[in-house]
């Protein structure tokens, strides 16, 4: 009987947003062995790229302390116990072994600004930076043909290994014409189905190539769709965010380079590690929400005072992410200690239901009559006026024809 | 009472309960469900955050509402099928005397009380589908503030244990889809429904209160007393 009950359970929640943060020391034992087999394996291998991760650490004066507190915060992060804090600080140096290719489809390349973080890069950036990224058309020297070949060449090599990291979305009106790449003029679309075809994974990064973004804002002229629209039959990670979190990228490429696996992933295919947990629950001002103390405009008593800014439109309560834990930056600052609202930006459509800075009530979007935005409220009290309207030319009609009954016109 | 007139029953003292405990709730849940919708009155007071609490009293006053609803919408479930006094879901069925009822009720409402051709002894068929549209308005915003609720509950633990967000998971997860794919589709499924149930509960008011103007047989009692009255004459015709 609790065997029935464990899988009914198992089959209702296996795609929810419930997070496993303990799973028990068996399981944990055997990960143990087999993550460290694995690790022992890669060691054996040379190395995709002649970049060594201790000389970067010391050439940026991050010290062995300093990256070891990174190492554990970063196995909390990725829910697994202490134990596990020499495998991912070894991971990490061996993220030279794991071949990226990096594709640049339609979106502002906000992604690697965020995976490069040119100035004063922090260890999550470092770890980025030596990964074996084989080809990235944004970063790349070669153009052209010469490109082509590099790519080519990388998917040959690695095939069936190489993680394919898409950043942007896919155009699919006038048959994907709205966005081409390479000298032969090739659409994204047959881009990215041709460089997924070997891919071990697909991690879909940014809100653009999870959700389709900003591009897929309403009206969506280029008909932009998210990655999982088009790639099927393939393992995907998505992990939005305008930009991904680079701390959210490290934690992917380390989990499946230390498992040989993608992490446990939500019914949006968000990583849960990342996205089990709401803004709203971890946020620094939860307190103020609580207390109805609310920033009214910018500037005011309030926002100097780092009250909520639910009034201001922040989108927390409703959105799925560990901005508020994790940060942006390696833990510089976030929307929220900036003194700006949550927009929603790891959530679908974020750009149209989430990103208008204004509570949810006072947001312009398509009433149901369709046409003209209106906010909901305006939407119901015109609701109500029209009913109103009805009630007192019944009411008025009821009267005169109840008078005219009084003075014996009536049929009756 | 009046020489001629006959005393019918059309509530019980449990309908009369379940009613105005659904009226009084009703006002509680749109009052505090429009603050947190946007919070209309401010605490930009000189308080410590601790003594004021405003928001959270407002989700704790709404959500012990929405238990409340809860509890009597199970019962009305239940009574809508096994009442022994009156089973409303007989007078939903659109079988030929419900429908003709139906229509035979709206031409009344329509004619402003010109034609007056069914039993207005018992409870007829427009009130029971209006009645209806209501529970049903209202079980839809338990599933999508329930859905809303889960959320606060990410690590799927809970005070009274993990079987709690896991079965809202279960009952709700599907408003989601539903709604438009998205939370925020949820959210504002749920503050659009608030204004239909206000146009309902305006309309409801008015039809009740013109029913006893115009029919003079003080069908506005029936919420108090349980009882309505009707000409003896009138009565048992149809």
């Amino acid at each position: 009987m609790s065997d029935k009950i464990e899988a009914v359970k198992k089959l209702f929640t296996s795609k929810s947003s419930r997070v496993e943060t303990n799973k028990g020391d068996t399981y944990y034992q055997e990960l143990f062995v087999k993550c460290e087999a694995r690790l022992n394996e890669m060691r054996a291998q040379t190395p995709a790229n002649r970049l060594d991760f201790s000389e970067l650490l010391e050439e940026n004066g991050i010290d062995r302390r300093e990256f070891m507190k990174w190492a554990s915060a970063t196995t909390a992060m990725l829910m697994l116990p202490p134990m596990f804090t020499p495998l991912v600080a070894d991971a990490a140096v061996m993220m030279n072994r794991a071949p990226v290719i990096w594709l640049e489809l339609q979106d502002c390349a906000g992604n690697s600004e965020a995976l490069l973080r040119a100035d004063g890069p922090k260890i999550d950036e470092i770890v980025l930076d030596i990964i074996s990224l084989e080809y990235h058309e944004t970063l790349q020297a070669a153009s052209g043909h010469q490109a082509e070949k590099q790519l080519d060449e990388a998917m040959e090599l690695f095939k069936g290994k190489y993680l394919l990291f898409v950043e942007g979305s896919i155009p699919m009106g006038m048959d994907g014409k709205y966005g081409t790449i390479g000298a032969a003029g090739e659409t994204f679309h047959d881009h990215l189905m041709r460089c997924s075809e070997n891919a071990a994974a697909v991690v879909a990064v940014g809100a653009c190539a999870t959700f389709g973004g900003i591009p897929a804002a309403s009206p969506n002229p280029t008909g932009a769709v998210g990655v999982m629209s088009v790639v099927k039959n393939k393992p995907i990670i998505n992990i939005p965010a305008c930009p991904a979190n680079p701390a959210n990228m490290v934690g992917v490429i380390l989990h499946y380079l230390l498992t040989g696996q993608i992490p446990e992933l939500d019914s949006l295919l968000r990583p849960k590690f990342a996205f089990g947990y709401r803004i709203h629950d971890n946020c620094e001002r939860r307190a103020h929400f609580d207390a109805g103390e609310y920033v009214e405009e910018w500037g005011d008593k309030g926002a100097q005072n780092n009250f909520c800014l639910y009034k201001m439109g922040c989108k927390g309560p409703m959105t799925f992410n560990n901005c508020s834990i994790v940060r942006y930056n390696d833990a510089v600052n976030w929307p929220i200690g900036v003194g700006r609202g949550c927009i929603g930006c790891s959530e679908p459509d974020f750009w149209d239901k989430y990103a208008y800075e204004r509570p949810m009530a006072d947001a312009k979007i398509k009433a149901p009559t369709g046409g003209v935005e209106k906010t909901v409220d305006e939407f119901g009290l015109g609701m109500l006026t029209a009913v109103g309207i009805g009630i007192g030319i019944h009411a008025a009609a009821s009267a005169i024809a109840g008078k005219r009954e009084k003075s014996g016109e009536s049929h009756e | 009472m009046n020489q001629g007139y006959k005393q019918v029953k059309r509530m019980t003292p449990a309908m009369r309960i379940i009613h105005w405990i659904n009226a009084f709730s009703m006002i509680g849940a749109i009052a505090t469900g429009l603050y947190i919708g946007h919070p209309y009155y401010q605490t930009f007071i000189a308080d410590g955050a601790v003594d004021k609490y405003v928001m959270a009293w407002n989700r704790y006053g709404h959500f012990i509402i929405a238990i409340i609803f809860d509890v009597t919408s199970v019962a009305i479930v239940y009574l809508y099928f096994f009442s022994r006094f009156e089973k409303p879901y007989k007078k939903v069925i659109p079988n030929a005397k419900n429908l003709t009822e139906f229509k035979d009720v709206v031409v009344n409402l329509m004619t402003l009380n010109r034609k007056n051709e069914f039993d207005s002894t018992h409870s007829d068929s427009f009130n029971t589908v209006y009645f209806t549209i209501f529970h049903l308005l209202l079980l839809w915003m338990l599933f999508t503030g329930l859905q809303m609720y889960v959320w606060g509950l990410g690590s799927g633990l809970s005070s009274i244990g993990s079987w709690w967000p896991w079965m809202l998971h279960v009952a709700t997860d599907w408003t989601l889809y539903v709604t438009g794919g998205s939370k925020m589709d949820v959210r504002l499924s749920h503050h659009y429904t608030m204004w239909f149930i206000i146009s309902w509960i305006v309309f409801h008011i008015y039809y009740q209160v013109w029913r006893t103007i115009f029919w003079k047989e003080a069908d506005i009692a029936i919420v108090v007393g349980g009882s309505k009255f009707v000409k003896d004459d009138k009565a048992g015709k149809k």
